[in-house]
């Protein structure tokens, strides 16, 4: 039972804390922080266990923001009802894309992947239905509930945990499952994976369906909480850096990992801009990059590796269950 | 005995600190500013943030001189007893999440009593849904999308005219030519093919439609093509009078070389600002481009009037400069929501809102070409406007219409090189 007991007080924790910090602000940040980590954990699913590092993930964020932006500005809908239609185009398109490119390894899924992204801002750009350049908007004042226009982040925050934990726990399920020790497989060593009879392809595919549709799910909140989405805004490729970053950071390949990275750099780039922002030198960016780089170069496993080194160093016996998932190498 | 000392000096500090904390409470209005300080667009945000500053600088001293610009001949704000106003500058990184955010700051943390900015349509939509939601008057000098003023917003105030209100210059300024005898009757619309170059030529067709005038030629194309001559031959092929350019700054450098080349001279080209009004573009197509028309609602002025005195003190701030069009509209919006603030007298966002909506300032109180300010239902200035500047003597842009702004009189037809 001890295995729980961390994540029980740390879950203790994040459901009190807009309660201790209660300025519109902190909450907000919160709220943030808890959006970007679904984001991060839903990339976590491929980029992390799977090993096949996406940098188009935006796409999918963008499906899912475009679908309830586009539910609201065309039928007047309440932007969730548009949540299951950016989730289905993201897995559909998650399919299409996925069978060429995941034959592709390393550097070059990747650079593929960030193809895909790209053509998408530039069809979306170009298409006056998903509002081309000027891009869509949300209802500005919630009409009923379902809107999910709220002036306080409170709401937000407490919807964002719901949906985080559920995507944990899909993730937890699937590390657990046939599936989970395939990818591990895969991801040690596809050819001989392969050669063992994984069926490295199709397990490759489920995990990428399965992460588009969470990060799809990520996009329609960002766009439900920032009621706008435009090309940049919504397909980026800046947000899939930022989903790649977060998880890296906080430890790619670990449960809690994303959720870590985004703890730290979400108040990070927030506080920095805060202070530094106004004086309109840049000097946000260069902070946030040198704390980047500070991490990368002294522990590159990610904060939550060196967290669970030092916890194994300090009771050893108990290191391997605390993580709930098994290390990155 | 000790012991009462202390504590008599204590409490006296106590009351001191309070008091101090007081006055300086009643002393500074606070307003925030959402600028892209970083980012792609940060030369405009940086220029915005100038432009505040020197109005900030010029409604704080109020050392006077400035005609009848208002808040000027005073130090501080009047209706508040001489309070000083203080500025917020936020950065919004070019993204509209984080300029919701520091809006967020701005009206929770840092208590501001009004906004401003935020430079890109996409994010003023954002911040400014923020200010509507807390109640917060938010004055926008400078981003032109239409949908802003179309959300039923009460708490949103744009000074700024926009791509339709361009259209109309337009037609009043081919009007009055051709009254003047100018032939203008064949009007050719030469765009770039994303949202800018499209939204902006559809808006001019269907106003000079609503008026009886049509667009003969239509021409869109990529601005960032390497190549215009197709375009450039279709325009010498169908010779039309009068020439309309929609470009960003590289491609409208292109069709300044590209006519050359091809010895192509239309008898009369107007500008729709951006490509055209950048400094690059005067500096290596501005000879090349005698006698073009161009839009823009600000004119410097002649040595002694107010604008060249602001503009004067602005270039001490942005490093020499000069006010453009852009960071002047945002300096004029920055004016007209401390006109508010001072007329009602109150820091109370209520009051402010409704100082806004009673707004009505004339000509002479502007520093821009606006006919006045005056802001209908939806929070647009009705009288916003613009003249019509021509590229003269070399790299200088000097207004020419109308004809009580007009420094020099337009010269026709188009010189070119």
């Amino acid at each position: 039972m001890r295995r729980f007991l961390w994540p029980t007080v740390a879950l203790a924790l994040i459901i009190l804390y807009p309660l201790v910090f209660t300025t519109p602000f902190q909450q907000r940040l919160g709220a943030l922080i808890l959006l970007y980590a679904i984001a991060a954990s839903a990339w976590n699913i491929v980029g992390g266990y799977a090993g096949q590092v996406s940098v188009g993930h935006v796409v999918f964020f963008g499906c899912g923001a475009y679908a309830s932006m586009a539910a609201y500005s065309h039928f007047a809908l309440p932007p969730m009802v548009g949540v299951p239609a950016g989730i289905a185009a993201s897995v559909a398109i998650a399919a299409v894309i996925g069978v060429p490119t995941l034959r592709l390894s390393g550097h070059y899924f990747s650079m593929a992947t960030i193809a895909v992204a790209e053509l998408a801002r530039l069809i979306v750009t170009n298409t006056e239905f998903l509002g081309a350049a000027v891009g869509l908007s949300g209802p500005t004042v919630p009409r009923t509930v379902f809107d999910l226009s709220f002036i306080s982040a409170l709401p937000y925050y407490y919807l964002f945990l719901t949906v985080l934990l559920i995507t944990l726990g899909i993730t937890w399920w699937m590390t657990n499952s046939r599936i989970g020790f395939y990818l591990r497989a895969i991801k040690d060593s596809e050819r001989a994976a392969r050669s063992l009879g994984a069926p490295a392809s199709r397990v490759k595919l489920y995990a990428y369906m399965l992460s588009a549709g969470l990060t799809s799910v990520a996009g329609a909140l960002y766009s439900m909480m920032f009621g706008f989405v435009d090309p940049e805004s919504g397909l980026g490729i800046l947000i899939s850096v930022k989903m790649l970053i977060m998880a890296a950071l906080g430890g790619a390949g670990l449960l809690f990992g994303p959720l870590v990275g985004a703890a730290i750099l979400v108040p990070l780039e927030e506080i920095s801009n805060n202070v530094l922002g106004g004086k309109g030198a840049g000097l946000t960016f260069v902070v946030y990059g040198a704390i980047i780089v500070i991490i990368a170069r002294f522990q590159p496993g990610g904060i939550l590796a060196l967290i669970n080194r030092l916890w194994a160093k300090h009771k050893p016996a108990e290191a391997p269950a605390a993580q709930g998932a098994p290390h990155a190498p | 005995m000790r012991l009462k000392h202390i504590a008599g000096l204590l409490s006296a500090a106590a009351m001191s600190v309070a008091l101090a904390g007081g006055a300086s409470a009643q002393q500074a209005v606070k307003i925030g500013v959402v600028f892209p300080l970083s980012g792609n667009a940060a030369s405009a945000g940086v220029h915005g943030k100038a432009a505040i500053e020197t109005a900030v600088e010029i409604i704080n001293t109020g050392s006077g001189g400035l005609g009848n610009l208002p808040l000027t001949s005073n130090a501080g704000l009047k209706g508040l007893g001489g309070a000083k106003i203080e500025v917020v500058f936020a950065d919004n990184q070019g993204s509209p999440a984080v300029g919701q955010n520091q809006a967020l700051r701005l009206i929770t943390e840092e208590k501001v009593v009004a906004l401003a900015g935020a430079y890109q349509s996409g994010i003023t939509l954002t911040a400014s849904a923020i200010a509507e939601k807390y109640g917060i008057p938010f004055v926008n000098g400078e981003s032109v999308a239409a949908n802003l003023t179309e959300r039923g917003f009460k708490w949103f105030f744009r000074v700024t005219p926009v791509a339709s209100d361009f259209a109309k210059i337009y037609l009043e300024f081919l009007k009055d030519m051709k009254a003047g005898g100018i032939k203008t009757d064949n009007v050719a619309i030469v765009h770039e093919n994303t949202e800018y170059g499209t939204s902006v030529a559809s808006v001019i067709t269907s106003v000079f439609k609503e008026n009886g005038l049509s667009i003969a030629l239509d021409i869109p194309y990529a601005a960032n093509t390497t190549d215009v001559q197709s375009q450039v031959l279709q325009l010498k092929d169908k010779k039309p009078d009068v020439v309309i350019m929609v470009s960003y700054t590289s491609d409208a450098i292109l069709y300044a070389k590209t006519m050359q080349a091809l010895d192509y001279k239309p008898p009369m080209i107007i500008a729709d600002n951006s490509g055209f009004s950048d400094p690059s573009f005067i500096k290596t197509a501005g000879k090349l481009t005698q006698g073009l028309f161009n839009r823009s609602s600000f004119a410097i002025g002649a040595k002694g009037t107010p604008t060249f005195l602001i503009n004067e003190m602005y270039k001490k701030k942005s490093g020499g400069d000069d006010l453009d069009d852009t960071a002047a509209r945002q300096m004029q919006g920055f004016f007209v929501l401390a006109e508010a603030i001072d007329r009602a007298g109150s820091t109370d966002p209520a009051k402010i809102q409704a100082a806004l909506k009673a707004t009505d300032l004339k000509p002479d109180q502007l520093i821009m070409g606006y006919k006045g300010v005056k802001f209908d239902d939806k929070g647009q200035n009705v009288l916003a406007a613009g003249l019509v500047i021509q590229l003269q003597d070399g790299e200088n842009y000097v207004p020419v219409w109308p004809k009580q702004l007009a420094k020099t009189a337009p010269a026709l037809p188009y010189k070119g090189w």
